[in-house]
């Protein structure tokens, strides 16, 4: 049994998902302990601070500062650090995020102690932190031990589900334990993705079309998975380049961008040898088409045969109704 | 004989005069080739070889007669030369020696076949440079087109020769005309036409044929000297070239040259200027008279890409004769005796010592010159990546010019030197280097294809101390691309249906490195290719199969290069010779008519002389095929597109080779296009595809285990 | 301007791996090795520095056992003028004790800009970089897809949120490291190769601290077979997406 505290992360002014997610993670590990948070933002995060209760934080340290409207890593690590020393917890938790594993190697380099990064699973194993950590591209999964106190872990968005406990927390204001205007590093703006122009080597997921949409003008079709999910950008394979339906910078291929997203999927691709070295190296590949001996199968984890003009619209309705869920 | 006349000693002068000429262009031009510095290997060897090209190549005209009209007007033409030489040196000697002639020395018939041949010759010649200057400026065929030609000096110098033909009839008919046609030997011509001039009065009979002596023997002796001047230096260096080169043989056909990489104290890998290049590459530009055979076959030309290999040719002796002399003028002023006394004032240098020679500061514009480079100035970028390697234009060249290696060395620059090359390149690169395929596929996947076909591999055989009778090599496209892969399959149970006992490497097979060796990267190819010959010496291995025409010409040709000597055998000759023993269980039926048209691969076909082996199996597999040949077809096959690491770089400008490829197989009518090459498999394939034809493109192997027969079938499979 | 690079030796990880019989590690037999892909946008991106403000000097700081002398080597191919090796028998998992040793070696060198790969790709852990920042009081910048130094006092870059990105400004000297998209590494020429071999490579000990974070035991996740076909016609969507939730967990 020990207190633990969690990094609650916000952007632009809110909560994001991965703020409940640490609180979660540091639920589990601390057992039957206190589980505090800090989050950062500018005047008026307070307000949504209560919100942490509900995944367990008794207590929600709030730092406001018009610096803090956006990312300051000097600023937050310091006091993140300093409130670790100050409350005297077994460990603190952040996500994996982008912001989060820019934060945690830095509060541990202050705390002057090796963290866990990334991880899938936590537990207190006696005085130590065992966990899981995906290594090699996700292709071997590693348990490390953290025997360091105070630990700093960061755990993967996505890997621990919110539990409600019905708690609440009380906010509690605290002061930058850095001016956090004086910050080296600034961040000057954010800019909020624009998913049409998601660019294929960045996407996590990609919807490819091939020449089994017989036409330019059905690349809409595609399109519009790629909206559903909101994240992901729209590739082509060479024949549908050549054809001048999209432009050679969609190309996926050989000869064109190689990608491995998280999720690929392939409509109407037959899977060239050219096509397949620009793709197979995905996490998770999804072929849909017509042909069932086609190549792309072979790659595929998971694979429709099917006309891709019938099965597109009804995975893109599927994905919205997914995502509207979440 | 007579006294010397005035007018043979003011002849015997400009003769003098245009000999000395002569010789001070002969030699400027041969020690500019002395500035071609790349490495070079012997050119006097195997001597039966190099006689038979200069004959067959050189003076029977082989390859200026593969075309069908300008073919025989050239050999006309050049043939005319060569007798009416024997007539020029008669004239020559005339203008010193008062009233020679080799009447004096020659039996009466010699001498009158003497006449008669040089009054037909001489008719000969006009009529067919008339027919050749009625090409170059009515008809205009397109090969004579295009960069890299120089028209007006084409026109000019044939009408130099027609002027020479006109002036040497005209004395003939004057001759005939003062002697009333009893001059001895045989001139049907010349008293044909002295007939006209049989009017005039004894003086101006005289008269005219002084007037044409003296035209023909001045525009005899401008011409010579003209000639280093033009394109048609080639009338002066074709033959020797013809005997110095390699691209008929002797040698490898094909093989590129091996690059030394260790060799100290060098700066520039492979060719940026003229310096880099090979005296012999150096003749090529010499010799060439931009006929533009070679632009008209080379695939990536025909499809409107930039390439022309004319061009390339043509920029390299642009080039050398605009440095070449600057670096003769510098060498001078760098010379011991300083050439300051002399004070050349556009020249400057230092001693090979480094220390400076006293003379007027540099000069920016010769500096400029200086600065400048075949590659990038001339050769783009662009152009070098065009080709094919599909080698039609080295074949096609009627003088045996190696276009090919000169773009090969630049290419080599281009990566070795520079790193400059298509980005889409790199991927290949890397995945060669990594992963041991241009693809990049994991390499433990290379046998997947032979799960369950229960293959042994070399280790295997060699664990339980068995030799297979073949390797059969793989390759990369027959390992991982699932196309290719049916092919490979197909094959090995032939194989397995003949009884044949062999065996594979597995996963021990990696890229021999040929497609970097083609794209410039001599470094890569030869760590790979050095690793494949340590693989296959270390299992002794003598009998090597592929059906990739890429692997077939890499490990037969030019893993000699590295000691690795094995006797590779492509499957269409292993097939071809399977079905000849009648090795192989095959259906007794006849089975379906189908039409077949076979593409032939650049690297079989143009490379390696496998013309045959592939049609007789199609015909043995196939008793009642109709065999039927595209309009390009054989040695003169064009590309798929494929070669020349093209595979892997992206075709943006022009029309697709392999849609072009595609469209003069269907024209034949074919219901299935065979192919040999894995390759030409996805590039034809590819082509049918986007035609949206329904012709089926199949490989050989395909072809002969679609008619195994079915108890064959049965137990291999 | 004076720019360090730390770069990292990595397997290829294009394969199938082994565990290796200690049950902690993977089975280096068979494994080829190179440098970590980040890394090499890392080093362009210094060597694109470089060309562009003229002048400067790069170095490669690699830690780990003599094998790495051939990752420094290519580094020097691609155009860094030195290499350093912090030698020792094994490289720790715990990023800590790694950056320590780097920072030791770091700290003395007045260097302009000090950049790192965003991560390692086999151990994954994305921290030594603002570890470093952090020993040597440097501002850092991590995972940065965009940067522009065009003078020697300061820099902007860009980073990829989720969803969004953000531009940031920072001072020199400082601590950055590189994400995909800043440069596409060079491909070395054979020039550059020879001219390698000539540079200097200096080894030294490592100055490792103690590791707090070890791996206990390395397992491969259960395998998920490709080329598996659930279903044909649109009724089958239903099923796809519940695989992409609770299998693959990408939804």
């Amino acid at each position: 049994m020990a207190n633990f505290l969690a990094v609650a992360e916000a952007r632009n002014g809110e909560l994001r998902k991965v703020a409940h997610e640490a609180v979660t993670a540091a639920k589990a590990l601390a057992g039957g302990g206190d589980v505090h948070a800090i989050v950062f933002g500018a005047p008026g995060i307070a307000a949504k601070a209560a919100a942490l209760g509900e995944c367990g934080a008794s207590k929600v340290f709030v730092v406001e500062h018009d610096a803090f409207a956006m990312h300051n890593p000097e600023a937050a690590s310091a006091t993140i650090a300093a409130q670790v020393k100050a409350g005297g917890y077994r460990g603190v938790i952040l996500s994996a995020s982008a912001h989060g594993k820019d934060l945690a190697p830095r509060v541990a380099a202050k705390l002057g102690v090796g963290m866990a990064a990334d991880v899938t699973a936590a537990r207190m194993d006696g005085d130590a932190i065992v966990a899981s950590h995906p290594v090699n591209t996700g292709k071997v999964v590693s348990t490390i031990t953290l025997s360091a106190n105070p630990a700093v872990v960061s755990v993967r968005p996505g890997a621990f589900t919110p539990a409600p406990t019905g708690g609440s927390a009380t906010v509690e204001a605290l002061a930058s334990a850095a001016d956090p205007a004086a910050s080296r590093v600034k961040t000057t703006g954010l800019t909020q993705g624009n998913t049409a122009k998601l660019d294929l080597g960045e996407a996590p997921i990609i919807v490819t079309g091939g020449r089994g949409l017989k036409a330019a003008e059905n690349f809409k079709l595609v399109e519009d998975l790629a909206d559903a999910f909101g994240n992901a950008a729209v590739g082509a394979t060479r024949a549908v380049t050549d054809d001048g339906w999209r432009p050679h910078s969609d190309q996926i291929g050989q000869t064109g961008r190689l990608v491995s997203p998280d999720l690929y999927i392939a409509v109407g691709v037959s899977g060239a040898i050219q096509h397949l070295a620009g793709m197979r190296t995905s996490k998770t590949i999804v072929a849909i088409n017509k042909d069932k001996e086609a190549p792309i199968f072979k790659v595929a984890d998971y694979g429709i045969v099917g006309d891709a003009f019938e099965v597109v619209p009804k995975l893109t309705e599927a994905v919205k109704a997914a995502r509207a869920n979440r | 004989m007579e006294q010397m006349t005035a007018g043979n000693f003011v002849f015997a002068a400009i003769l003098l005069g245009a000999a000395g000429f002569f010789s001070y262009n002969a030699q400027r031009l041969a020690r500019y080739l002395q500035f071609g510095k790349g490495a070079e290997t012997s050119r006097v060897t195997e001597m039966p070889t190099r006689l038979r090209n200069l004959l067959v190549i050189g003076f029977a005209q082989s390859k200026i007669l593969r075309d069908p009209l300008a073919g025989p007007l050239h050999a006309g033409v050049f043939w005319g030369f060569l007798v009416l030489t024997v007539g020029s040196i008669e004239i020559l000697l005339q203008g010193v020696i008062n009233g020679f002639s080799y009447d004096a020395f020659l039996p009466k018939p010699v001498f009158a076949l003497y006449t008669l041949s040089q009054e037909l010759f001489a008719l000969l010649v006009l009529g067919a440079v008339s027919v050749l200057i009625w090409r170059r400026l009515v008809t205009k065929p397109k090969r004579l087109q295009g960069p890299g030609t120089h028209q007006a000096e084409a026109v000019f110098i044939l009408s130099m020769i027609a002027g020479l033909m006109v002036t040497l009839l005209l004395m003939f008919g004057f001759a005939s005309a003062r002697q009333h046609g009893m001059e001895p030997g045989l001139h049907p011509v010349g008293g044909l036409i002295g007939r006209a001039f049989g009017g005039l009065s004894d003086g101006a009979q005289f008269a005219g044929f002084a007037i044409n002596w003296w035209a023909h023997a001045l525009l005899l002796l401008v011409f010579l000297n003209f000639l280093p001047y033009s394109k048609h230096l080639h009338v002066l260096t074709s033959l020797i070239n013809t005997f110095f080169s390699n691209t008929s043989g002797p040698g490898t056909k094909g093989a590129m040259k091996p690059m030394d990489l260790e060799a100290e104290g060098v700066e520039i890998f492979g060719a940026k200027d003229i310096e880099q290049l090979s005296w012999k590459n150096l003749l090529d530009g010499y010799s060439c008279t931009e006929c533009g055979r070679c632009t008209a076959a080379c695939p990536a030309n025909l499809t409107g890409k930039l390439l022309s290999p004319r061009k390339i040719v043509v920029d390299t002796r642009a080039r050398l004769l605009e440095k070449a002399p600057l670096l003769v003028a510098r060498e001078e002023n760098a010379a011991p005796v300083a050439h300051a006394a002399h004070g050349d004032g556009d020249a400057h240098g230092h001693t090979a010592t480094g220390e400076h020679v006293a003379v007027a500061a540099p000069d920016p514009a010769i500096e400029a010159l200086l600065g400048k480079s075949l590659l990038d100035h001339y050769i783009t970028e662009e152009e070098l990546w065009a080709c094919t390697s599909c080698r039609a234009c080295v074949q096609e060249c009627p003088v045996s010019i190696d276009q090919l290696e000169i773009i090969n060395e630049m290419r080599r620059n281009l990566v070795l030197t520079e790193s400059r090359f298509p980005e889409e390149l790199l991927p290949a690169f890397e995945g060669m280097e990594q992963k041991g395929n241009p693809w990049s596929f994991a390499p433990g996947d290379r046998a997947a294809w032979a799960e369950g076909l229960e293959i042994p591999t070399m280790a295997e055989l060699a664990a339980s101390n068995d030799t297979p009778d073949i390797l059969f090599w793989v390759g990369c496209m027959g390992s991982f691309d699932d196309r290719a892969k049916k092919v490979t399959v197909a094959f090995a149970r032939i194989l397995k249906a003949a009884g044949v006992k062999f065996a594979i490497l597995g996963q021990e097979e990696a890229c021999h490195g040929d497609p970097a060796r083609r794209m410039g990267n001599e470094y890569l190819y030869q760590v790979l290719a050095k690793a494949a010959v340590e693989t296959l010496n270390g299992y002794k291995v003598t009998t090597i199969v592929t059906h990739c025409p890429h692997c077939f010409h890499q490990i037969g040709k030019e893993f000699p290069q590295w000691g690795g000597t094995y006797e590779v055998i492509h499957h269409s000759e292993y097939l071809e010779r399977l079905l000849r023993e009648g090795r192989v269980p095959m259906d007794e039926g006849d089975g379906e008519r189908l039409v077949v048209a076979y593409h032939d691969s650049c690297y079989l076909g143009r490379y390696n002389d496998v013309i045959d082996a592939p049609r007789e199996t199609i015909r043995r597999a196939l008793p009642i095929v109709d065999l039927v040949e595209p309009a390009r077809t054989k040695d003169r096959g064009l590309c798929c597109g494929a070669g020349g690491g093209r595979m892997w770089m992206e075709e943006k400008a022009g029309k697709r080779i392999n849609v072009e490829r595609t469209e003069e197989l269907l024209a034949t009518g074919a219901d299935t296009i065979a192919v040999a090459c894995p390759f030409c498999m996805t590039m034809i394939a590819d082509g049918v595809t986007a035609k949206g034809a329904t012709a089926d493109v199949l490989d050989l192997a395909e072809l002969v285990a679609g008619r195994l027969a079915p108890e064959a079938t049965a137990s291999a499979s | 301007m004076k720019i360090a690079v730390c770069i990292k030796r990595v397997p290829d990880m294009d394969v199938k791996f082994k565990i290796a019989a200690s049950g902690t590690a993977v089975d280096e037999t068979g494994l080829k090795f190179d440098m970590s892909d980040f890394d090499g946008y890392a080093a362009e991106a210094a060597l694109q520095i470089n060309e562009k403000l003229g002048g400067g000097e790069i170095t490669a700081i690699c830690l780990g056992p003599d094998t790495v002398g051939e990752t420094l080597r290519k580094a020097l191919s691609m155009g860094i003028d030195k290499a350093v090796q912090l030698k020792c028998d094994a490289v720790p998992f715990d990023g800590y004790a790694i950056a320590q040793a780097l920072a030791a070696e770091l700290k003395g060198g007045n260097y302009d800009l000090i950049l790192f790969g965003r991560m390692s790709i086999d151990s994954s852990n994305q921290s030594v970089g603002p570890m470093v920042a952090e020993l040597l009081g440097l501002p850092c910048v991590t995972a940065a897809s965009r940067l522009d130094v065009s003078a020697k006092t300061s820099g902007t870059a860009q980073r990829e949120l989720e969803g969004a990105s953000e531009t940031v400004s920072f001072p020199l000297p400082a601590v950055v490291s590189i994400d995909e998209g800043v440069a596409r590494p060079r491909y070395p020429s054979l020039k550059g190769i020879m001219a390698a071999k000539k540079k200097p490579l200096e080894v030294k000990p490592a100055q490792l601290g103690a590791a707090t974070v070890t791996v206990t035991r390395m397992e491969l996740p259960p395998e998920r077979n490709a080329g598996r076909i659930i279903g044909e016609g649109p009724d089958t969507v239903p099923e796809l997406v519940r695989l992409l939730q609770t299998e693959a967990k990408v939804l």
